[in-house]
């Protein structure tokens, strides 16, 4: 998964499930992507992010999702 | 110039760049409506060994709207693919004798889908063909001998269509260089404020060559219900008509490939309508933004149109030529007319092309007019500002000359439409910018823009580094 954003130069890999180690592991559902698929979230501050995946785009409300993406960006 | 790099973002992506749309009644098939849209602005003939072509990665459309929404309710969808053949650092090792010559190492074929509704619940889709073929650019007399024949195998006809997606001679003319060294108008620049000998203009656009989609189909296609009458008066004969192009959401450099990767649906990057409405009215800071939006909702640039720079510009670069117009400062509603709603009848005699009071930048198409021939008294470059209801504002021709239909307009000669008090200044009728179309020449049938110069046929320009103050 990559994080929009991210600088040219240097990129940092971050597992995801770091930040919520007490959660159980997800399961990938039978209709989830399997390919690449990009994550945007355009406004810090409210719960919508914007998944770009083929040529399609899902927007999804899950401000606990944002706020875990936004720790791992920084490194948390 | 009409909608060459006329917004910062998309001068940076010339392949997306829309910079012509044509629209109008075929000459000799009265039925039968012509639209052209013109991409890649500004093509050397000699670019190679990577010489222009359409992006795979680019969504072109014409759009058609037939109803008073101002939104695409007929949609002509164009997608390319390129073949990389062979492992030679060239585009061609022989000479390309035909589209399916295997001396070509990077042809392109293209896909067309009819979209009707595009975007709505009600959407429809018609393929009308996957495998048409793009011709080779005009690399020379060597690779590309008997160039004509090589386009000319190009054109499809399909179900009473024809199409042609390729590389053409540019067909606008205008005096670049001088309207943007300070809207300077070469014919009468003895009278700018900054004076300098009167002279004839000169065509920036004469010899480049530009990438062009041409359809041409029945009115009934286009017109609502696909039943036209013949009269004038009837709204529903007329179309408005614009061009987009429009790329992924977002793109990833995949840096093993050296490639970008595509994520996310296609989202509008250019569109074009009117000639010079991006270029000319819309202020820099807002032209991206303007190139992405929906025609629908050009309300939220109107006042640009009603109150355009260039009409404070003219009087003061031309000092005492223009005291009316100065003096004038009632909002341009005859600009909104022709560029944003259409002109309603009754202003115009035996004319209108009002699509109702959504504000859309669209070329507007009465199809019940028929196409004036060149050999007629009553046709004009100028349109319907000299008189000829068959060319613009009236849709677009080729021949037309926009530049001087728009300088006329916006210094005043089309004011009385809508004010009779108001007395145009003299000059007014007589702007222009002295050039001619002096580029290849068109052809007299589809897709009648003249064949691309050719790269080793070409010379270069007159630019001198040497003497920058020349």
């Amino acid at each position: 998964m990559a994080a929009a954003g991210a600088g040219a130069a240097a990129t940092t890999v971050v597992a995801l499930s770091a930040g919520s180690a007490q959660a159980k592991p997800a399961l990938l559902r039978g209709k989830g992507a399997n390919e690449p698929v990009l994550v945007l979230v355009e406004d810090h501050k409210a719960a919508t992010l914007r998944l770009l995946v083929g040529d399609q785009e899902v927007v999804v409300e899950d401000r606990d999702l944002v706020t875990r993406i936004l720790n791992a960006a920084g490194g948390k | 110039m009409s909608s060459h790099r006329e917004a910062p973002e998309i001068a940076k992506d010339p392949v997306a760049d829309s910079t012509d749309v044509y629209a109008f009644m075929h000459p000799t098939e009265p039925d039968q409506v012509v639209i052209i849209a013109n991409f890649i602005p500004l093509q050397q003939p000699n670019g190679g060994p990577n010489f222009y072509e359409f992006g795979d990665d680019v969504l072109y459309e014409i759009n058609v709207s037939n109803t008073n929404k101002c939104r695409p309710d007929v949609t002509y969808r164009f997608n390319f693919k390129t073949e990389v053949k062979g492992n030679s650092f060239l585009y061609n090792n022989g000479v390309i004798d035909s589209l399916d010559s295997d001396k070509w190492l990077r042809p392109q074929t293209y896909t067309i889908v009819r979209v009707k509704n595009a975007g709505r619940k009600n959407e429809q889709f018609e393929r009308i063909g996957d495998t048409f073929k793009v011709p080779p650019v005009n690399v020379g007399p060597r690779s590309t001998p008997n160039y004509s024949d090589l386009a000319e195998a190009a054109v499809v006809e399909t179900g009473g269509r024809k199409f042609f997606c390729g590389q053409r001679s540019d067909a606008f003319f205008v005096d670049l260089g001088s309207i943007f060294d300070l809207g300077a108008l070469r014919p009468f620049q003895n009278l700018h404020l900054l004076p300098m000998a009167a002279m004839d203009g000169i065509n920036s656009v004469q010899s480049y060559n530009c990438h062009t989609i041409a359809i041409q189909v029945p009115v009934s296609d286009l017109v609502k219900g696909g039943n036209p009458s013949k009269s004038p008066k009837d709204r529903k004969n007329t179309i408005g008509v614009w061009a987009t192009a429009s790329r992924a959401k977002a793109r990833i450099f995949n840096e093993k490939q050296g490639k970008f990767k595509n994520r996310g649906p296609a989202v509008q990057v250019s569109r074009l309508g009117n000639p010079l409405v991006n270029e000319v009215l819309i202020p820099m800071g807002q032209k991206d933004e303007w190139n992405a939006a929906p025609i629908n909702g050009d309300s939220d640039y109107a006042s640009s149109v009603l109150q355009p720079e260039l009409q404070g510009l003219l009087p003061f670069l031309y000092p005492g030529v223009f005291p009316n117009l100065a003096a004038y400062n009632k909002p341009r509603v005859d600009l909104a007319a022709i560029l944003l709603t259409g002109i309603p009848g009754g202003i115009v005699p035996g004319f209108q092309n009002y699509t109702g009071p959504v504000q859309a930048d669209m070329l507007r198409l009465n199809t019940a007019i028929p196409p004036t021939p060149k050999d007629s008294d009553s046709y004009s470059i100028y349109g319907v500002v000299g008189g000829d209801l068959g060319g613009f504002p009236n849709g677009r021709r080729i021949e037309d000359d926009v530049t001087g239909i728009e300088l006329r307009a916006v210094a005043g000669v089309t004011i009385p439409l809508v004010d009779p008090d108001y007395e145009p200044d003299g000059a007014a009728a007589l702007l222009q910018d002295g050039t001619t179309n002096t580029n290849e020449p068109l052809l007299d049938e589809f897709p009648f823009l003249g064949h691309p110069g050719g790269g080793f046929q070409t010379v270069p320009g007159t630019t001198s580094s040497e003497d920058p103050d020349a």
